[in-house]
């Protein structure tokens, strides 16, 4: 699935230089990145409507499947990294972080999950749940959650159905699986959308930002 | 990694280190003290001799949570070698310092001057070229070009070489299995002789270049050949410079690390630390930053990773044949 244009609205796009990097010499050198860069590599991060330009070959497959804010999350039941099913409706009633992370045991999800363990008490506080998604099977959540001491629920999207579902865009020319993250509000509906492949720790400063301000 | 404070004192290039991962890390040795300098007056002296270890190093492996070690003295943030800790059984330093392996053969020196030579006559080709079109401009813009990219070039195999494959890859095990040792004992570098270490790479520039000087008379383009090949070349050099204490290094080869124009050891110093998945390139090093701050090659590893199935080697803990080995036999540097 090829990497969806970004929309032209109203974007929020975090300062990769100075948070990331102490030296200055980089922040003096690097140019203005085009915007389908920018959002694998500074973050993008849609917190209200806006319109997607799409191109027309995948126009109809995408506006039917894809979730933006303000709509409702479609319901899914997936099994979790104990095997047993869990369905989206289970969580209506409080707030949802739904994260879609590539894999296991990469090096960038694996900081995502962390930083998710290590503020988690703080997403409790908001009073919301934080369930990550990917395509690996239970018995490799299980591995994972279990080595990294994971609180929070990891569900299995084999096929990565759900993935397709909610429009998750691809990355590097449809070569990664995204790494996107939803925030639901206590209806089921989606309030704030965070898209950053190589900053994963930033889903959780974002999400949670959102999650205290609400 | 190193994380005791007993060890900082004798290995001033440590930094600050905060895992959440694994981490390995020493355990102080079970006896350390002082040697003394007997005399004949009937009241000992003691001298303020240089501590021995009399047990080596141990390396142990556990699992913290997260270790963080506060390192803020500025005496501990060189990355030179270490200081010796002087030996009272050198057998197995001065074995493997003497290592025959280490030393040039006649078959190295044939390739690194079959090499030199096809990257001299592209200088010279390129040379008077310029001279006889009367343009310098473009040669050396491409040449400037040619030392850029080689920085790139040596990044990508160096990534490339350290994170896929094993001694048993057909055509590059044998590079795959001297960068491993490399990782364990990296001060063994500074003790190749010059045509042993360089010779790999004088072989592949000797096929790489010779049809373009046979082939090609253009200026421009031999500017760019001949020093990409050249910097390609000498790269290991660069590498091997890179880990030589500052002290044994020429001031010009000093000035030009500090510079930037070769890669300085603090800079390949990082690349030398877990998870090593940083700072893979060794002509100059100016790609460094920009390709780390990218994660260009955590996009690549992971785009392999889902097209192939294959996992790179820095997304597990290194395993013992990878991490560096701290053992008193591996230590080179003086006090």
């Amino acid at each position: 699935m090829a990497s969806t244009p970004l929309p032209t609205a109203k974007h929020s796009l975090p300062s990769l230089l100075h948070a990331q990097t102490p030296k200055t010499l980089l922040s003096r050198k690097l140019p203005n990145l085009p915007k389908s860069f920018q959002s694998q590599f500074c973050g993008v991060k849609l917190s209200h409507s806006s319109n997607f330009a799409v191109p027309s070959s995948f126009k109809k497959s995408s506006i039917l499947a894809k979730v933006s804010k303000g709509s409702v999350a479609p319901s899914f039941s997936l099994k979790d990294q104990d095997g047993k099913t869990v369905s989206l409706s289970k969580f209506k009633g409080k707030p949802v972080v739904v994260y879609f992370y590539p894999a296991d045991e990469t090096p960038g999800c694996t900081k995502q999950a962390c930083a998710f363990r290590d503020s988690y008490e703080k997403f409790k506080k908001a009073g919301a749940e934080v369930i990550g998604i990917s395509g690996d099977d239970p018995s490799s959540h299980k591995a994972f959650a279990k080595k990294y001491r994971l609180p929070f629920t990891l569900l299995s999207d084999e096929g990565n159905k759900v993935r397709k579902d909610w429009g998750v865009p691809a990355d590097l020319f449809g070569t990664l699986p995204g790494r996107q993250t939803y925030v639901l509000d206590k209806n089921g509906v989606v309030q704030l959308i965070y898209n950053n492949q190589f900053q994963p720790e930033k889903h959780i400063d974002e999400t949670l930002k959102f999650l205290q301000s609400a | 990694m190193f994380a005791e404070v007993a060890t900082m004192s004798a290995f001033p290039h440590l930094r600050s280190l905060h895992h959440v991962n694994q981490c390995h890390y020493l355990s102080p040795p079970s006896h350390i003290y002082r040697s003394i300098t007997t005399t004949t007056t009937k009241s000992r002296r003691r001298h303020p001799e240089p501590l021995v270890v009399d047990l080596p190093w141990v390396l142990n492996t556990s699992t913290p949570a997260t270790t963080t070690i506060p390192l803020d003295d500025p005496s501990l943030q060189s990355t030179d070698p270490p200081p010796v800790l002087k030996r009272s059984t050198p057998v197995a330093t001065t074995s493997m310092l003497n290592d025959p392996s280490l030393k040039s053969k006649w078959s190295h020196r044939a390739w690194v001057a079959s090499g030199g030579t096809t990257v001299l006559v592209s200088l010279a080709k390129s040379v008077t070229g310029a001279v006889d079109s009367g343009t310098w401009l473009q040669p050396i813009l491409a040449g400037v070009v040619g030392y850029v990219l080689a920085d790139l070039g040596s990044g990508v195999y160096h990534w490339g070489i350290d994170n896929y494959g094993d001694e048993n890859t057909p055509v590059f095990g044998s590079q795959i299995e001297a960068f491993q040792g490399h990782h364990k004992w990296p001060w063994i570098i500074t003790r190749r002789q010059f045509a042993n270490n360089l010779h790999a790479l004088a072989r592949a520039v000797s096929f790489t270049v010779l049809p373009m000087d046979l082939i090609f008379n253009d200026p421009v383009l031999h500017g760019f050949v001949s020093v990409c090949s050249g910097c390609i070349m000498f790269s290991q050099q660069f590498h091997a410079w890179a880990h030589t204490t500052k002290s044994k290094l020429h001031p010009l080869v000093v000035a030009l690390q500090d510079a930037g124009v070769l890669v300085s050891r603090s800079m390949h110093g990082a690349h030398h630390r877990p998870p090593y998945d940083s700072n893979y390139c060794i002509v100059s090093g100016v790609w460094n930053e920009l390709l780390d701050t990218y994660k260009v090659f955590e996009a690549l590893e992971m785009v392999l990773f889902f097209k192939l199935g294959v996992k790179p080697r820095s997304w597990s803990e290194p395993s013992s044949n990878w991490t560096e080995e701290t053992d008193t036999s591996s230590l080179i540097a003086e006090l």
